[in-house]
């Protein structure tokens, strides 16, 4: 469980990220996370895993308080919660293989993980998690070499390596092709249901939260505006949010695609 | 139409104030290049008769190389190669950590950053010729000697070149890693060191070109290699031997250049 109890974020050069933010977030619940840019989506799903650091309040990850970690405190918080980014942050010119297992970091003593001394598990771990998102053939590939949506794939497979409780996942399809975008929320959803991932997504795609969410939450200049499940909200919901009206922009559409998913 | 032009019409692109300036310090200028020249008794005057039979002269006491003298040669060179292939490889590690201390994007604590970048800069400044002066002093003539020397000038050289790859990386990758639960050491081995190991490579072989040119040189002071019997033959006016040392430090110098950049064209 995740609890953000008064929770605030002031920036260095004065910016107010998160301001006074009370929220709950229950294990297995597919949370998200909408607004317009600059709304402090980021900053919320950042604060989780304290890539960045709330200035007030506190926040608590099974039932405690991360404000305080340090060293290998924080580095344990952040095996537990797996990050997925907008430019998926793989490692280019590693392979596939190389940027899975570099999941399982967090697990692994500094020596052996740079003699690759990885364990028979971890190895298996990595293989595994790459056939859950279909890109097993692409083991040896660099990762350079992969379309946008396949190395989206591998950063999921990365996360998947770490066996997190808790997966952030910062605009996962802000820089993918419609059809792609569904075929990656699709694979996001799936290990939330299988293995009981929490899982906190940021979007701003309307149609698409409405889509895969349990619950949406809705930020606005810091603070959370809106705070209910999928099946409550609808565009007029979303013009609330945003506080203008709903553009095309805010649609990703291509929901009928005939990819092949999962 | 064919009005008399009007006098508020400008008469050049500049002020005359400033053409007048200009003209003086073009004069300051050339005057001390003149004077510079007579200073030092420099000028295209000095290309005369005596200096083409001086050419001439040199050219015959140089010809025909003496190859008797090859092996000799040979063998010595062969060290400078040496030497600059352990100083190369050993400046290759000891640079690793001074990079990554001296790259803004890695070490976030100022003070020793600037410490680190001002401890570079100040190993880059001193001339080998004077390393290798100042070593020769402390361990005596011979190769040892040389090879401190071009550690040292080298690792100047390497760990610039190669903190400013790793300031100018995809620090995405490396927040990924780190949000995965990855120490500072994984981070490093596991996003940068891909980034930059390309660079690295290339970087680290440019600087074995330098130091077997530069290695012929530190003979001379007695840091060992070929540099030693070439001032030993020039001194006992024996040109045909210097000769044989030219053309083939020359033809080895050039090969290595060629496998050198051969290589790192494929490399990047």
């Amino acid at each position: 469980m995740i609890e953000f109890k008064d929770l605030s974020l002031v920036y260095p050069n004065g910016t107010q990220g998160l301001k006074n933010v009370n929220v709950k977030i229950n294990e297995g619940e597919f949370v998200v996370i909408v607004g317009l840019s600059g709304a402090g989506k980021s900053t919320f799903i950042r604060s989780i895993n304290r890539m960045v650091t709330p200035t007030h309040g506190e926040l608590l990850v099974d039932d405690e308080n991360i404000l305080k970690y340090k060293g290998n405190d924080l580095r344990k918080l952040r095996t537990k919660v797996g990050m997925i980014f907008q430019n998926y942050n793989l490692v280019k010119r590693s392979t596939v293989m190389k940027n899975v297992i570099s999941g399982r970091l967090g697990h692994t003593g500094t020596l052996r993980s740079i003699l690759n001394l990885y364990k028979k598990e971890d190895m298996a771990l990595a293989y595994e998690s790459l056939k859950r998102v279909n890109i097993e053939e692409k083991l040896y590939s660099r990762a350079d070499q992969l379309s946008g949506g396949q190395q989206q794939r591998v950063s999921i497979a990365r996360v998947l390596t770490q066996q997190p409780s808790v997966v952030l996942a910062d605009e996962p399809v802000a820089s993918l092709d419609p059809p792609t975008s569904h075929q990656v929320m699709k694979y996001l959803k799936k290990i939330n249901r299988e293995d009981n991932i929490t899982t906190i997504v940021n979007l701003h795609f309307i149609d698409m939260a409405m889509e895969y969410a349990d619950r949406i939450i809705g930020m606005r200049s810091g603070e959370i505006v809106f705070d209910g499940p999928a099946s409550e909200v609808n565009e007029k919901t979303f013009e609330e949010i945003y506080g203008r009206p709903i553009k095309e922009d805010d649609i990703r559409g291509g929901k009928d695609d005939n990819e092949q998913t999962p | 139409m064919n009005k008399p032009l009007n006098t508020n019409v400008p008469t050049g692109l500049v002020s005359g104030k400033a053409k007048l300036r200009m003209n003086l310090i073009m004069l300051v200028v050339l005057g001390l290049y003149i004077f510079s020249s007579v200073m030092t008794n420099s000028s295209v005057l000095r290309f005369n008769a005596e200096f083409f039979e001086n050419v001439w002269v040199m050219v015959v006491q140089l010809f025909p190389p003496n190859w008797a003298y090859a092996g000799v040669v040979w063998g010595k060179l062969m060290e400078t190669v040496k030497m600059a292939l352990i100083a190369t490889t050993i400046a290759g590690l000891l640079c690793i950590p001074f990079s990554l201390l001296a790259a803004n994007n890695i070490v976030h604590n100022k003070f020793l950053y600037n410490f680190t970048k001002m401890f570079l800069n100040i190993m880059r400044t001193i001339p080998e010729l004077i390393l290798a002066v100042v070593f020769v002093g402390l361990f005596g003539i011979g190769v040892f000697s040389g090879i401190l020397a071009l550690i040292i000038f080298s690792l100047g050289i390497l760990a610039k070149l190669i903190s400013e790859t790793i300031e100018a990386i995809d620090m995405n990758p490396l927040e990924a890693i780190r949000a995965s639960g990855g120490n500072t050491l994984q981070v490093i081995w596991y996003a940068v060191v891909p980034q930059v190991l390309p660079q690295f490579v290339s970087f680290t072989l440019y600087v074995f070109e330098i130091n077997v040119r530069a290695s012929v040189v530190l003979g001379f002071v007695g840091a060992g290699g070929i540099g030693l019997i070439l001032r030993q033959q020039i001194n006992f006016l024996s040109y045909q031997n210097v000769s044989t040392i030219i053309v083939i430090t020359f033809v080895v110098v050039v090969i290595i250049d060629y496998i050198s950049n051969k290589l790192r064209g494929r490399l990047v």
